[in-house]
């Protein structure tokens, strides 16, 4: 028995799943009214269904069927309004006028208007959702019941203000449930009332939430569908189970194991889709802790990326759904990413002769230096990738401390106290790199204490300029221009790469029609869903 | 006496098979440097290689590629160091405990006693884990865990001892002869509360075994060491297509238990003849 | 009006000295674990703010004040102990609910487990105790024996999951983990089916146990003078068995079963890992991983409460096995 062929993964092995065994997973025909449909996702029960600062993957995914957001980028790329209309700059870019659609109700009958989204962003994107990208933001004001001005202390280029409207948790909440409490334990948190497609109806804890049709949805003749139930399987031989046995319809964000996937695909009754993550791509990150000595040398901090195979890694760990990064943005941003970039690529020769380069030469069996590498425990593949890359070191002589703590340690060690040399983490970025990328590599990312930002204490004021320019530049070609060349000298600089993009799977059944259609398809709406006889 | 010992000990067979499979462990153990001397956790080989695919890896390779009978072989030797030194750290504990329980009596025994029982009454695998996740997941912080856990059925057997040696007529001329409590315990009841002890402290090797590859199974183990159980919990994701991963490992743990568990009986037959014979 | 019987106001005795005595154990329980939690990097307010991304300072002092945690830690623990007295186990920020309300959300599942799991093992073990000590040394009791070795060194997780590949994965007989079948289910046939294996996983080790304690326990009673006599006085084998000798053999039973209610619970977070049951271990795994003090700490208290009860029933129950036994 040769398991040769379960290692031939990735792009070419996914592309014949879906061809073989697969209907093309748009409409066929009339859309097929009525009936329930259910989901899940490669992870766990959120810990609320709404969290207004975002709260990961899982409370995003829930909330995002029952909130709205004021535009949606498409999957060719263009925005388009959703509960705004249109938005356009001022002539100096220092504000952005917003029409508010009309006639649009919560699921409580109330009215949506300028006021909620005033609120929203005052109350919830500036305090919580999207503090970070709204550092330059000057105040909003709602001249009339169907327009708000959101006003900024410096230009700000229209890609990074769509995009900040299309913000995955950047919901308009209702004000008149949220103002006077405090947002994170308003309790509506658990049965949140929005503008969505589906109506909040049951959750039941350890199990599912129930989604109803919201009758008086502003798309008129959408949801298709009358229910929509979010179940929470634990483990995932148990969500392959369900979905073989048709108990679940849809899983996003990698429901099954890799194996599971060609079995389920191989039986002609499911597909599995890379489609639907373009703005929410997952990377496995290396980061060097600056503060140490040893990395304040780049060519050190280079030496370290050429000591790994990424694409073993790649083959090995994610069983070929992964690619190895070259660049702190990925593949898919069809506006930012260049191939261009510093090569940082396998080399255990061009790794040892950089080490010796920079003082620090291998004496016999003496390792050149010992380092802490650390694992964040939250994902169980960062733990092999922290084997792989440990002897990957080892071989080019360098001795290696391997940690792997869970997830409240991890975060405290490498956000808090900067407790590490080397660091296995991730991160999912959309297209617009501020802030989402550029915070990793900015002296002002440095935020002691707070997550998913600047760790390794990078600071370069190279970098930080460049970065400012960026943030203000509002003709498109220039900024493509700027992006080119951050990704150029992150590369160089090398304090903190991706070491792969990883791809992430849908799997559903043959009989889900318009699923996978939104760049960021776990946060979208699901309201043209429906299930084929 | 001593020959009497082995006698008694390798008249059951059991036992002495157990001793046997022991020793033959603890060889691997030593040897495991020389058989092995890479990282087992070294990834050297295709994944997922089925035992007696490739001749090379006789018991085949993990989810990464790694050979199964080196992580074996070297796991051997991170279990029986966490068996023998969580059992050193219970034995010492509770010796020390039951000792000064038994022989001094009054408050300092309802003291002893009282904690005996809080640490009987805390659930002992919720505990173990409690403590590997406060301390960290180092081999050293989980013997002590599972040293914590475990000291109490021993300082009950030491204190039970005690409490029936103290007022022999050895003691008491001991104590007529002006010798200082320190040397009375250590020097003279110890010895001869020891029998019992060691067949329990035989056990808690066994236990510890069982309670870190619980440990290394849930994932909370140290990444640096090839447990045997930590084997059993990569597995698991695999055990439609390649559940020799989870079963070797398992196999391996059983049988060291087992003998261990047979040694055990061995002793007590050995050292309490009368209770013999059931 | 009934006349309370002597062992009956002995058996009252007894649960009120038991009771006294839990509450200082409870409080050891709740102190120790208070601490040790607290010992721990990464509190449950930075994962807090970790999930939630907040990074003003002063939305963070909030925090910190709404959680209760720039109180020193002995005025946290007063606080806590004093909220115990009322059964207020405090708030799962979590779950965003009370903690007991967590706590018993997960409850009826492992209790399933539990109860199915001594059971199990109890009739299991003490079947084959017997009938290994009715047919020493023959067959039988070489059977009883090495399964009983077997299945007391197997670790249980490992047992579990051999279990699922023969069963489940090979054979197809029984479901592969979960309670029940998801979007199917939930009667109690379908409940029961999911039971099966890991209740074998669970019990079979008591099982072992109790085989070989009860064979070597009915072996050393059947010795005694008073079942000499009952079989000079001409009772069928079966019926001194039966009648006296079983009684009596029961009694080191009887001990490790309250032995086994106690660390039964132990033993289901990782049964629970195994088969997905989603019972109280799971919910305890996430909490420590989550550094959910008020959830870890209720989930600790109230298993030590089962223990505490448990052995206070294992001591009435051994009253009434045998009369002569006053236990202090």
């Amino acid at each position: 028995m040769v398991t040769l062929t379960r290692r031939v993964f990735g792009a070419g092995a996914l592309a014949s799943g879906i061809a073989a065994g697969s209907r093309p997973s748009f409409a066929q025909g009339e859309p097929r009214r009525g009936g329930t449909i259910v989901a899940t996702w490669g992870g766990g029960e959120p810990q609320a269904c709404y969290v207004p600062p975002g709260g990961g993957s899982s409370p995003t995914f829930s909330s995002s069927k029952l909130f709205e957001r004021l535009g949606n980028r498409k999957t060719t790329g263009e925005f388009e309004g959703e509960l705004a209309e249109s938005w356009k700059p001022a002539e100096d870019f220092k504000s952005y006028t917003v029409k508010i659609r009309q006639g649009v109700k919560f699921h409580d009958g109330k009215p949506m208007t300028a006021d909620d989204v005033v609120y929203s962003v005052d109350e919830i994107w500036k305090k919580y959702a999207a503090a970070a990208a709204l550092s330059d933001y000057a105040g909003i004001e709602a001249p009339d019941a169907g327009t708000v001005v959101i006003k900024f202390s410096k230009p700000v280029p229209e890609f990074f203000f769509s995009s900040l409207l299309c913000g995955s948790v950047n919901y308009v909440v209702p004000k008149h449930i949220y103002a006077g409490s405090d947002p994170i334990t308003n309790p509506a948190n658990n049965a949140p009332i929005g503008t969505g497609p589906w109506k909040f109806k049951e959750w039941v804890r350890g199990s599912h939430f129930e989604y109803v049709k919201n009758p008086d949805y502003w798309r008129q003749g959408f949801p298709y569908m009358d229910r929509l139930i979010i179940r929470y399987v634990r483990d995932p031989a148990g969500r392959a189970a369900a979905i073989e046995a048709g108990e679940i319809q849809i899983g996003v964000f990698n429901p099954v194991a890799p194996p599971d996937i060609k079995r389920l695909t191989n039986t002609g009754k499911f597909v599995a889709t890379p489609k639907g993550y373009e703005e929410s791509v997952w990377s496995t990150s290396m980061e060097c802790n600056c503060r140490n000595p040893i990395f304040a040398k780049r060519e050190v901090r280079q030496a370290m990326f050429h000591a790994v195979d990424r694409s073993l890694i790649a083959k090995t760990v994610y069983y070929g759904y992964a690619r190895p990064g070259t660049s702190p943005l990925f593949s898919p941003n069809k506006e930012f990413f260049t191939p261009d970039t510093f090569s940082t690529a396998f080399d255990p020769k061009k790794a040892a002769a950089l080490l010796d380069a920079a003082g620090y030469p291998k004496k016999g069996n003496t390792p050149r230096f010992t380092v802490n590498l650390l694992a964040a425990g939250w994902f169980a593949e960062n733990g092999k990738i922290g084997s792989i890359v440990k002897q990957g070191l080892e071989d080019v002589g360098i001795a290696v401390n391997l940690t792997v703590p869970d997830r409240p340690t991890s975060i405290k060690r490498i956000y808090t106290d900067y407790d590490f040399d080397i660091a296995i983490s991730n991160q999912a970025n959309p297209s617009e790199p501020v802030p989402s990328t550029t915070q990793y590599y900015t002296t002002d990312g440095i935020k002691k204490g707070v997550p998913f930002r600047n760790a390794s204490g990078f600071s370069l004021p190279e970098m930080d300029a460049l970065v400012d320019k960026i943030k203000v530049e509002t003709d498109a070609a220039k900024r493509k221009a700027l992006v080119v060349e951050f990704q150029k000298l992150a590369t160089v600089e090398a304090p903190n790469l991706p070491l792969l993009e990883l791809e992430s799977i849908t799997v559903a059944s043959v009989k889900v029609q318009n699923h996978s259609n939104d760049p960021n398809y776990l946060a979208a709406s699901w309201h043209d869903i429906w299930l084929a006889a | 006496m001593k020959l009497d010992f082995l006698g008694r000990f390798s008249r059951n067979r059991g036992a002495l098979a157990g001793a046997v499979v022991i020793l033959g462990v603890a060889l691997l153990a030593i040897l495991a440097p020389l058989v092995y001397p890479t990282d087992p956790l070294r990834i050297v080989a295709q994944p997922e290689l089925w035992p007696g695919e490739e001749p090379a890896y006789p018991l085949g390779t993990d989810s990464l590629g790694r050979d199964i009978l080196a992580m074996i072989v070297h796991g051997a030797r991170a279990t029986l160091l966490i068996g023998l030194f969580a059992s050193a750290v219970a034995t010492v504990i509770g010796v020390g405990v039951g000792a000064t329980a038994g022989y001094f009596g009054g408050w300092i025994d309802e003291i002893a006693m009282r904690a005996a029982e809080l640490f009987q009454t805390i659930p002992n695998l919720i505990f173990v884990l409690t403590i590997v996740v406060i301390l960290g997941s180092t081999l050293q912080n989980i013997v002590i865990a599972i040293g914590i856990v475990s000291w109490t059925p021993i300082a009950r057997m030491t204190r039970a001892e005690f409490l029936a040696l103290r007022d022999r007529e050895f003691v008491q001329a001991c104590r007529a002869m002006g010798m200082g409590n320190g040397r009375i315990i250590l020097g003279e009841i110890l010895p001869n509360a020891l029998p019992p002890v060691i067949v329990l402290s035989s056990l808690v090797v066994a236990g510890a075994i069982l309670f870190e590859s619980a440990v290394s199974f849930l994932g909370l183990g140290d990444p640096n060491v090839a447990s045997w159980g930590r084997l059993v919990g990569d597995g698991r994701q695999l055990i439609r297509s390649s559940w020799y991963i989870c079963a070797i490992p398992g196999v391996a743990i059983m049988i060291t238990v087992l003998c261990l568990n047979l040694i055990g009986d061995g002793l007590n037959d050995a050292l309490n003849p009368k209770l013999r014979d059931r | 009006m009934t006349a309370i019987s002597s062992r009956q106001l002995a058996a009252l005795r007894l649960l009120r000295r038991r009771l006294i005595q839990a509450v200082p154990l409870l409080l050891g329980v709740v102190v120790i674990n208070f601490v040790l939690i607290h010992l721990a990097p990464g509190s449950f307010l930075e994962l807090m703010t970790a999930e939630n991304q907040v990074s003003d300072p002063a939305t963070v002092a909030l925090l910190r004040k709404t959680y209760g945690m720039d109180d020193p830690l002995w005025l946290q623990l007063g606080k806590y102990v004093w909220a115990l007295l009322h059964f207020d186990f405090g708030f799962s920020y979590r779950q965003n609910m009370p903690v007991l309300q967590a706590i018993t959300i997960h409850l009826p599942a492992t209790l399933l487990l539990m109860v199915s799991s001594i059971t199990l093992a109890f009739a299991v073990g003490v079947a084959a105790g017997v009938v290994a000590s009715m047919k020493v040394r023959t067959a039988w009791d070489t059977l009883v024996s090495v399964a009983a070795m077997f299945f007391f060194a197997a670790p249980s997780f490992w047992l579990g999951i051999m279990m699922i590949v023969l069963f489940a994965v090979k054979l197809g007989w029984m479901p592969v983990g979960g309670m029940i079948t998801i979007g199917g289910g939930g009667g109690i046939l379908d409940i029961l089916h999911h039971l099966v294996l890991p209740t074998l996983a669970l019990g079979l080790f008591y099982a072992a146990i109790y085989a070989r304690v009860m064979r070597s326990s009915m072996l050393e009673v059947s010795q005694l003078d008073f079942v000499r006599t009952a079989r000079a006085k001409g009772l069928s084998r079966r019926q001194v068995t039966i009648g006296h000798v079983l009684r009596n053999a029961l009694l080191p039973v009887v001990t490790i079963l309250g032995v086994q209610m106690g660390t039964v619970l132990a033993g289901s977070v990782v049964i629970e890992s195994v088969f997905s049951w989603p019972g109280v271990g799971s919910l305890l795994f996430d909490s420590v991983s989550s550094r959910n003090y008020p959830v870890v700490l209720g989930i600790l208290v109230l298993g030590s409460l089962v223990v505490i009860a448990a052995n206070i029933a294992v001591d009435l129950v051994y009253m009434w096995l045998d009369p002569r036994i006053e236990i202090r």
